[in-house]
């Protein structure tokens, strides 16, 4: 046997389940949104694109999607910044403070955030002590719900991300803008946040990825009034069981995602090389 | 460099912070907090102190057979993944494969397809083949979306090991399962064992996959927690709920211990 041979045996189970258990059903949920009753149809794609109500849902799923996105990246940038710069036991314990809610099931930590967001829940009531709201002021079942959760289950990707990039920036180029005059945050500004840019671009990437196609939170947090495109298919495939229509609505999820994934695995494959 | 931090902006970074964790904290916290309380209703703070909702969830069929279907699938998944994965990581670093790039980035694609793209086909592709969903559609998924972890983990070990030590068995006459398994599995196993524990959280916790190819008696632990907190939430979902966090620090204590947190700070 050669070592091409030995590597090829190593690799196929793999392959194969690549295959079988991935690019198929893929390929599968293609093939299902333009089948009708009568052969390949547009039908169902039609359906959508013609629909105010579909298309409301989508402008929803994209506006959220952007905020939670900007949101992250504003959070995610300065908490990498000090991660990277901090001594490695506080490194540490902030690297388990982004994994441990990062492990931990999206169902658990939706479940968090309803209780926090409840009418009479923690928030609320201190945003009313505080007297920032009025005594009729709700969280639940707002886009605003939506965004806390989601910004709280997404920043660890946009941390982690940019946290890869920045490690490796030299801190050099740092210290040579101090010496020559440079402000602190000056410096971050234009040496730091520039050089970081690739780990911040492919960190939105994702969380506009993650962010789009994720219906547990908004369903538990934004209620049935306020859906979004994933929850649409989620309703599709179980309740309405239309799942020529579901496939569709997954083919458009996937269509504007492929185009955000493409620069995605562009910019980071070097890295896993 | 440090000392030329303004003290102003040191304290500002601080706050932030804390700021932070309690965010990031907070809603772990919470149900911890709900799961003690003695009051019948879903209430932070948490009034009394009890543990009576994690005896109800001890004694509950619906509670115990989804754990035990959790634990199961968890339990295939990390042994297909760990195995399939660990050997896909080792060919694709020895890079001998044309297209091993390539190769390396299709390994972990479904780390960046959104599962609910993936969900969708696999229920349609199982039923279009074999009809309703069982065990097996669940830890086969699952595995798919568990591989890459495996991959990025183990090659992550093998980046750093020493390409000579193979060279060295083979030159002293090594067999090819000897320097397999003798030599390069040995060095994979740190790597191997933190992608099993990163399997294992995948499927233990994974709620998309399960909601989608779930069934009468097919229902995971999230799948359990998500319909009683669509319907009828009271603190035992807040108990069990806890346990899983518990068993999710557990992994991470353990991961640390195996390789490194400081490892995965770079994706």
């Amino acid at each position: 046997m050669s070592d091409r041979a030995e590597n090829l045996l190593l690799l196929v189970p793999g392959l194969f389940l690549l295959t079988v258990a991935f690019l198929l059903p893929i390929g599968q949920m293609l093939v299902l949104s333009v089948s009708g009753p009568d052969g390949p149809t547009l039908q169902h794609f039609t359906r959508f694109l013609g629909d105010p109500f579909y298309l409301g849902l989508l402008w929803r799923t994209v506006r959220l999607s952007l905020i939670i996105t900007v949101i992250c990246a504003a959070i995610g940038f300065p908490l990498a910044y000090i991660m990277a710069h901090v001594g490695p036991r506080q490194r540490l314990w902030l690297v388990v403070l982004v994994i441990l809610p990062l492990m931990t099931s999206v169902v658990i930590r939706s479940f968090g955030w309803m209780v926090l967001l409840a009418r009479s829940g923690p928030v609320p009531e201190l945003a009313r002590d505080l007297g920032l709201a009025g005594r009729s002021f709700a969280l639940m079942n707002t886009e605003a719900a939506i965004v806390i959760g989601m910004v709280q289950v997404l920043l660890p990707f946009m941390t982690l991300s940019i946290l890869g990039v920045i490690s490796r920036i030299d801190r050099r180029l740092e210290e040579a803008a101090r010496t020559m005059g440079c402000g602190f945050l000056a410096a971050v500004g234009t040496v730091v946040l520039p050089l970081a840019l690739p780990g911040i671009v492919a960190g939105s990437l994702l969380v506009f990825t993650l962010s789009a196609s994720s219906f547990v939170t908004p369903s538990l947090l934004g209620g049935p009034r306020l859906q979004v495109l994933a929850g649409s298919i989620y309703n599709a495939v179980t309740q309405t069981l239309e799942w020529p229509f579901a496939a569709a609505q997954a083919v458009i999820l996937f269509a504007g995602i492929l185009l955000l994934l493409v620069p995605y695995i562009q910019l980071t494959a070097r890295r896993h090389g | 460099m440090v000392r030329a931090v303004p003290p102003a902006l040191r304290i500002a970074a601080w706050v932030f912070v804390a700021a932070t964790a309690l965010f990031l904290l907070a809603p772990l916290v919470v149900v911890a907090g709900v799961s003690v309380s003695e009051s019948q209703f879903i209430a932070f703070p948490p009034d009394g102190l009890t543990l009576r909702w994690y005896e109800e969830v001890l004694a509950s069929d619906a509670y115990l057979a989804a754990a035990a279907l959790s634990l199961q699938v968890a339990v295939l998944v990390t042994l297909a993944a760990t195995i399939v994965g660990g050997a896909a990581a080792i060919a694709l670093h020895r890079r001998r494969l044309p297209g091993s790039d390539a190769l390396a980035t299709a390994f972990l694609s479904p780390l960046v397809l959104p599962t609910i793209i993936y969900a969708i086909g696999m229920l349609m592709l199982w039923s279009a083949l074999f009809g309703p969903v069982s065990l097996l559609t669940l830890a086969l998924s699952h595995t798919v979306i568990a591989l890459p972890y495996v991959v990025r983990t183990t090659l992550a070990v093998l980046a750093e090991s020493d390409p000579f030590l193979e060279e060295a068995a083979r030159t002293m006459g090594a067999g090819r399962l000897q320097r397999l398994f003798h030599v390069v599995v040995p060095q994979c196993l740190p790597g191997l064992a933190a992608g099993a524990f990163f399997a294992f959280n995948i499927s233990f916790d994974e709620a998309v996959l399960s909601l989608f190819l779930r069934k009468p008696g097919l229902t995971t632990l999230p799948v359990q927690i998500y319909g009683q907190l669509e319907f009828s939430p009271d603190p035992s979902v807040a108990a069990v709920s806890t346990i899983m966090i518990g068993v999710t620090v557990l992994l991470i204590v353990v991961i640390d211990r195996l390789l490194g947190l400081q490892r995965f700070a770079s994706p």
